[in-house]
């Protein structure tokens, strides 16, 4: 075993019986998560995937202590949730783009460098370089106002980055966008994460999104929510666009969707 | 709970400061000019039949002005929506009403009104009532063209698809989306029409009303008898918000809070 | 030409027009049937007139240099209070933002102070100050307090629930949370505000000045009122008061562009690249709803 392969074996995250109950606006008790025992390794792609109410969302706010947990234990590289919070080591990318209107795409990226007292000089480079990955250079200047939905989800993946964080979080990212420009951030995500090898937890309800990206599948059911089922995606790297026409593909997604309870979604 | 105990505590602890003429001596003042609580409850007490006289006076005004005012606005913003090219423009102009100051606004409406009725007290309240509409049109209007063409996305092709006469498309859309935009404008068309008229009765020839007789206790040096007018100007204007939050929650019992 | 005809300021212009030809018309009627018709309703021209005229209405001044002169004073007044009700409207704001028992406690004494009629009370203000000057600069702070507190803190709660989600997995500090985020989104939420009350500053710096002499626009319009001065310069500061308010209003739209980057970069583009029709459009819409807006929030 190579050095590379030990520190891929390494686990990132440990979740251990984890309960999560929280009260809605009108005071009901919701059952979120219910003994979710799970281990990421460092520099994994794991999807959690299910229908909504299954309580993905609430997981990967756990682990980023937006969320306390009722019971059980989450470790982050051995650490509290809430410590490797504030340690800045978390990049997180919501549903919905969340930019800046008076900041500038480009100052948009720097924020959190800002916040973790980068130089002007190093933000500014470090900016730069984001954007010329997600291929956004020529809009360094504009607004988000003057951006299309798919370019504000790019700026806000190109800001998630620019923190290198150890663990990137993305809840439903592409959710909201067209299926041209998903396919086009499905590649730019996994050139990046390749080139970073971090620890990226997807949160989807899309199965042939979850099978392209990941590495394992935590399939989750609702009412309580649950974890049924983890699928190991054996699918070669790089990822290819043509790969999703495989038999092995369709055999992987035939698999996931096997693994709800009650058959199907 | 806290939301209700806070704020009260907070209200009775004034109170208890006003009352101890502690409040007297952070604002280095006398009873004279800011009586106590219980002589200005006392003054209303026994001038109860003059202060309602009074009230009625004003609260006729401001409401007939809101009334008025509001209606016209709403109509303006119809006819901005069916002829819009011309209907921005009369749109800006119209808010450009809001930031007239009324001070200007009621002196000119006595002079335009003189020859309304040889009756003084109704031409007076003609003319503070002109004034009043005024202020509140200009609100009206811009919140309901709101409320007339921002209506939920595709709701307008929808009604479109299905070939609806214009003036259904008004009956069946735009008129109950804007509901609610009526509401915003009265929020805030309520307590400014009370101001408003209070202020057109300073310049008013007739005597009677709540702002004429806080003036005229002034200037005779009667604060007490002032601050009981006051205190009525306040009661009205929280009863008339009250109310307009009633008429709203029964309106509005079968749509979610906007 | 039908393109001219589209826009908005050619049907301001014709609104504007219609309402002078309105007024002229009313002018021909009223001089043709009453014996002091420029008490009533003077003809424009003759407003026009008293402004220009090189008569001096008092022992020192002309008419406009009169009207001008008192309405510095008034403006200067007004600014001060405005200033100075801003600036305690904003950290009443910020305060109540940042506890939950100050917000508690004032948000129900916030909405009653709207119902207390101010300006009805300035006699009495200005008889528990004593001073005329305090009492003006007070009303007028008062006033301008309400529409700023209340628009403010609006634009703090407007922040989403991920935004601060997104500072929290920085670990973000609050100050930086406040600097970075929360003050730069109000922003517009701010100038809301201060639209709703520069205007109400000026009414009331006018009328506390009708209460007692000292200059300013409301002093010289009660004596023009009374016939102490000839009528032209009544009619004079009808129509400068209105400038003075839409002009005060129209001064915090600019300010606002100034201070919210994205509108003054979109303002720019429109003045350098006057090809982009569509971008044009958009932010005259943009625009459009803000000055929509002006009246609105004042919930």
């Amino acid at each position: 075993m190579t050095t590379e392969e030990n520190s891929r074996n390494e686990v990132e995250i440990s979740i251990e019986d984890l309960d999560v109950t929280f009260h809605d606006n009108s005071g009901n008790e919701v059952r979120a998560l219910e003994g979710v025992s799970l281990d990421i390794r460092k520099g994994e792609f794991i999807s959690l995937v299910g229908p909504s109410g299954c309580g993905k969302t609430t997981l990967l706010r756990t682990i980023a202590d937006l969320q306390k947990p009722t019971d059980g234990m989450i470790h982050v590289a051995g650490r509290l949730p809430r410590e490797e919070r504030l340690m800045q080591k978390f990049g997180i990318v919501f549903q919905q783009p969340v930019l800046f209107d008076w900041r500038t795409v480009q100052k948009n990226v720097e924020l959190p460098l800002e916040l973790m007292y980068y130089s002007r000089k190093d933000r500014h480079q470090r900016a730069k370089d984001m954007l010329e990955m997600v291929g956004l250079s020529d809009f360094a200047d504009s607004y988000p106002s003057q951006l299309s939905g798919g370019m504000q989800q790019r700026v806000n993946i190109a800001r998630a980055f620019a923190i290198r964080p150890e663990i990137l979080l993305m809840d439903e990212p592409f959710s909201a966008l067209d299926e041209f420009t998903k396919e086009k951030l499905h590649e730019d995500l996994l050139r990046m994460w390749r080139q970073t090898n971090k620890t990226v937890i997807f949160v989807t309800h899309n199965i042939q999104e979850a099978v392209f990206l990941s590495d394992r599948i935590c399939v989750l059911s609702p009412h309580p929510g649950r974890l049924s089922a983890i699928v190991d995606v054996t699918l070669n790297r790089p990822r290819t666009a043509e790969m999703k026409y495989t038999p092995e593909f369709n055999s992987l997604v035939e698999k996931v969707r096997n693994s709800f309870e009650g058959g199907s979604i | 709970m806290t939301t209700v105990l806070y704020p009260v505590l907070f209200g009775i602890l004034i109170l208890v400061l006003w009352q101890t003429k502690t409040l007297h001596a952070i604002l280095h003042t006398d009873t004279f000019t800011l009586p106590l609580p219980g002589r200005i409850n006392a003054i209303i007490a026994d001038n109860f039949p003059t202060i309602l006289g009074n009230t009625i006076v004003t609260v006729r005004v401001a409401i007939l002005g809101l009334l008025i005012g509001s209606a016209a606005g709403y109509l303006i913003a119809v006819l901005v929506v069916i002829f819009p090219t011309l209907g921005q423009g009369a749109l800006a102009v119209t808010s450009v009403f809001t930031a007239i100051p009324i001070v200007a606004l009621a002196p000119v409406m006595n002079n335009w009104t003189k020859d309304v009725s040889g009756v003084v007290s109704v031409r007076s309240a003609v003319s503070k009532i002109i004034v009043v509409a005024l202020v509140c049109m200009a609100n009206m209007s811009i919140n309901a063209y709101r409320g007339l063409t921002e209506v939920k996305p595709f709701s307008e092709d929808l009604m479109k698809v299905l070939a609806a006469k214009p003036v259904k498309m008004f009956t069946k859309l735009r008129i109950p989306n804007s509901v609610p935009y009526i509401f915003t404008a009265l929020k805030v068309g309520v307590p400014s029409s009370i101001i408003t008229t209070i202020v057109s009765e300073y310049f008013a020839e007739y005597l009677m009303g709540i702002g004429r007789q806080i003036k005229e206790n002034i200037l005779m040096a009667q604060y007490a008898a002032a601050w009981a007018y006051i205190v009525t100007a306040c009661v009205i204007g929280i009863a008339l918000y009250a109310l307009l939050m009633v008429v709203q929650a029964l309106v509005m019992r079968n749509r979610k809070a906007r | 030409m039908k393109k001219i005809v589209k826009t908005r300021w050619f049907s301001i212009l014709f609104w504007v027009v219609i309402l002078a030809a309105v007024w002229e018309a009313a002018a021909f009627h009223v001089a043709a049937t009453k014996r002091n018709p420029e008490n009533i309703l003077p003809h424009l021209y003759q407003i026009i007139a008293a402004a220009f005229s090189t008569q001096k209405v008092n022992q020192s001044m002309t008419a406009t240099q009169l009207v001008l002169s008192s309405a510095a004073t008034t403006v200067f007044r007004a600014a001060l209070g405005f200033a100075i009700g801003v600036a305690s409207g904003f950290v009443l704001a910020l305060l109540m933002n940042l506890s939950g028992i100050i917000e508690k406690i004032a948000f129900p004494y916030l909405m009653i102070i709207q119902m207390i009629p101010i300006l009805g009370m300035a006699p009495i203000i200005l008889s528990i100050t004593g001073s005329i000057n305090v009492s003006r600069i007070l009303i007028a702070a008062i006033l301008t307090f309400y529409p700023v507190a209340t628009n403010t803190l609006a634009g703090f709660k407007s922040v989403e629930k991920e935004k601060y989600e997104l500072m929290a997995s920085y670990a973000a500090k609050k100050r930086s949370l406040y600097t970075k985020v929360l003050i730069p989104q109000c922003i517009p939420y701010f100038f809301t505000g201060m639209k709703i009350s520069a205007p109400m500053a000026i009414t009331a710096a006018i009328l506390v000045d009708t209460l007692q002499g000292d200059g300013g626009l409301g002093c010289v319009l009660s004596q023009s009122l009374r016939h102490a001065m000839s009528i032209s310069v009544f009619w004079l500061i009808v129509f400068f008061s209105a400038f003075l308010g839409i002009i005060s209003w129209k001064l915090m739209g600019w300010l606002e562009v100034m201070f919210t980057p994205q509108k003054r970069h979109l303002s720019k583009k429109k003045q350098t690249d006057g090809k982009d029709v569509e971008l044009c459009t958009k932010e005259k819409n943009r625009s459009g709803k803000s000055f929509l807006k002006a009246g609105v929030l004042q919930r």
